[in-house]
């Protein structure tokens, strides 16, 4: 904290104030454009200068959105896809990434620093430069346009086991000693003893891991085909190329499609800012 | 026995993490390995012919090929031009919010926000904004006290790379202004305390002391971002697949994705592939060394 002394300091530190303030509301335009677009009619819109205040509520834009252009109503069935592919990415990346991490942080076995350089390893794998090949399996398999193309190469990623075994590293032995004392199973010890414990560092996995997989374009790209297993992504891509010139419908598409994300920071926007640190001590 | 129980926990903890080498194995290390075997081939997408062994002949063509070589300038360009005003601006801001008595909350929130929203989003908003009809239009305009003028942000060559880099870096600046905020948190007041006593101002206290000790945090920042940027495919995409011209914006990852999937030219792609994948590995290499070698002592 600092505490100007000297007016030339207090004018110096209201100014700063002002910048940011002013920095802040740019920030914000686009999405506060975003909303009040949405329930505008296109002309509106477009019209010069902008009307920042709505006049009524156009709900056409979002009939339009939902219906989409050709009546079919593909949108609701695309952001079930969307939750689905999400939710079961979340679910088994805090799985693996949790017996893994455990693994590693509790038990020692000949090449274990090994697994977790070689894990490590992968992160400097950027998904681009095995798209390819990966598509090229999953036409093999006949996995395209299924949840089992869509999930599959996402199941567990690297950040999460690093996560999950920097959290157990601390964890204190005495208790699984305990327990196993007492006759305990080794899996029974993960499941009542170890999980519940890491709730917190699960929270921050599970709202990191479903917020990317909200957002992952490239990989539905290849494997979703048909209209009926696209994801959010495609969709907003598909609307926004068929018809541009309807911004109202295509800002409501936006908005709509926002909305799980929005209201999962606001439940839970002390770990997703807990995911942005956790991030910077990634290195140390 | 103590030999017995040792061995049987070493068994369990090889059943922990063998889904996990099984998967990185088979999702990971496997694509890459094709993906580099492929790249010395002629493979096509939709060809039943075994493909020819052509060596390092695809990494010759794209060598020699201006396409290519468009695609590594706009990648260029995009990095650059988004990583170092990112890194300046979250930078700074950090800073001056980590110096603010009151709402320091609500500014970081309002910085964050646009990070919550998916790059798609991100970009289709502001392709109705960069509209010839829109909101940046009417802004820049009264700003520079003329009307009427259309800055073409989604046709002309230079204005769509602007308009790429500017939507990264709406989405991601606050981002890196949280992480920033963190590095600046773990800096003890002690330090600055002292340095007051000493008589620094507050911009000798910025340069003396915040910069060096946050050295770490920036280093990380610049590669991360660095990463991130070279991957950049959604804005791009989008703004292509909404009419915007492709050239001046065609990234790797795009040109990976239209020649692999569009054209069928998969030995092409993966050489590209692996292309990008070693100029990724380049930075990392270079952000293991810069961080690695660098315990910051109070």
């Amino acid at each position: 904290m600092y505490t100007p002394v000297t007016p030339v300091q207090k004018i110096a530190h209201y100014l700063v104030v002002t910048l940011l303030i002013i920095g802040a509301a740019a920030v914000l335009v686009p999405i506060v454009f975003m909303i009040t677009a949405s329930a505008m009619p296109a002309g509106d819109i477009l019209a010069m200068p902008y009307r920042w205040i709505p006049r009524g509520f156009h709900v056409e834009n979002f009939v339009r959105a939902i219906r989409g252009n050709d009546a079919s109503f593909i949108f609701l069935r695309n952001l079930l896809n969307s939750f689905i592919v999400a939710s079961v990415v979340t679910l088994t990346t805090v799985l693996l990434s949790s017996i893994t991490g455990y693994g590693l942080a509790k038990f020692k076995f000949r090449g274990r620093y090994l697994v977790f350089l070689m894990i490590m390893a992968t992160m400097m794998i950027p998904f681009e430069a095995i798209m390819i090949p990966l598509y090229l399996v999953a036409v093999q398999l006949h996995i395209q346009n299924s949840y089992v193309g869509l999930t599959l190469p996402f199941l567990v990623n690297a950040f999460g086991v690093f996560l999950m075994r920097q959290y157990l590293l601390t964890y204190p032995q005495e208790y699984l000693d305990a327990a196993r004392i007492d006759g305990a199973g080794e899996i029974w010890i993960f499941r009542t003893v170890v999980l519940p414990n890491c709730i917190p560092v699960i929270a921050t996995l599970s709202v990191i891991t479903f917020r990317t997989q909200w957002d992952t374009l490239l990989w539905p790209l290849l494997i979703s085909q048909s209209e009926k297993m696209k994801t959010v992504p495609l969709y907003i891509v598909k609307f926004a190329a068929e018809k541009y010139t309807d911004e109202g419908a295509m800002m409501a598409v936006a908005l709509l499609a926002s909305i799980p994300v929005v209201i999962l920071f606001l439940t839970m926007s002390k770990y997703f800012i807990g995911g942005a640190a956790v991030y910077s001590s990634r290195k140390g | 026995m103590r030999g017995g129980i040792e061995r049987k926990m070493a068994r369990w903890g090889v059943a922990f993490v063998m889904p996990a080498i099984v998967f990185f194995t088979l999702f990971s290390f496997y694509p890459i390995v094709s993906a580099f075997l492929t790249s010395l081939t002629s493979r096509k997408i939709l060809s039943l012919l075994k493909p020819d062994f052509v060596g390092f002949r695809n990494y010759g063509y794209l060598l020699s090929s201006s396409d290519f070589w468009n695609s590594i300038r706009a990648t260029a360009v995009f990095t650059l031009g988004t990583f170092i005003p990112l890194l300046i601006f979250s930078l700074v801001i950090a800073f001056f919010i980590t110096g603010m008595k009151r709402g320091q909350r609500s500014m970081q929130l309002a910085y964050y926000s646009p990070a919550i929203l998916s790059s798609v989003v991100a970009a289709v908003i502001w392709l109705s904004i960069l509209d010839p009809r829109g909101l940046a239009n009417q802004f820049l305009n009264t700003l520079l006290g003329i009307q009427g003028v259309d800055h073409h942000w989604l046709a002309s060559s230079v204005m769509v790379q602007f308009s790429t880099i500017l939507v990264y870096f709406w989405k991601y600046i606050g981002y890196f202004v949280i992480i920033f905020i963190t590095g600046l948190a773990s800096i003890p007041p002690s330090v600055y305390e002292a340095a007051t006593i000493d008589g620094a101002s507050r911009w000798q206290s910025f340069g003396r002391i915040t910069l060096p000790l946050l050295r770490p945090t920036i280093a990380f920042v610049s590669i991360m971002s660095m990463l991130q940027c070279l991957k950049t495919f959604s804005t791009q995409y989008l703004f292509t697949q909404s009419g915007a011209p492709g050239a001046p914006i065609n990234v790797i990852t795009l040109n990976i994705y239209n020649t692999g999937i569009r054209d069928h030219l998969i030995g092409r792609a993966s050489a590209m592939s692996i292309i990008l994948f070693v100029i990724m590995l380049g930075f990392t290499a270079v952000q293991l060394r810069v961080s690695g070698g660098d315990k910051v002592s109070y």
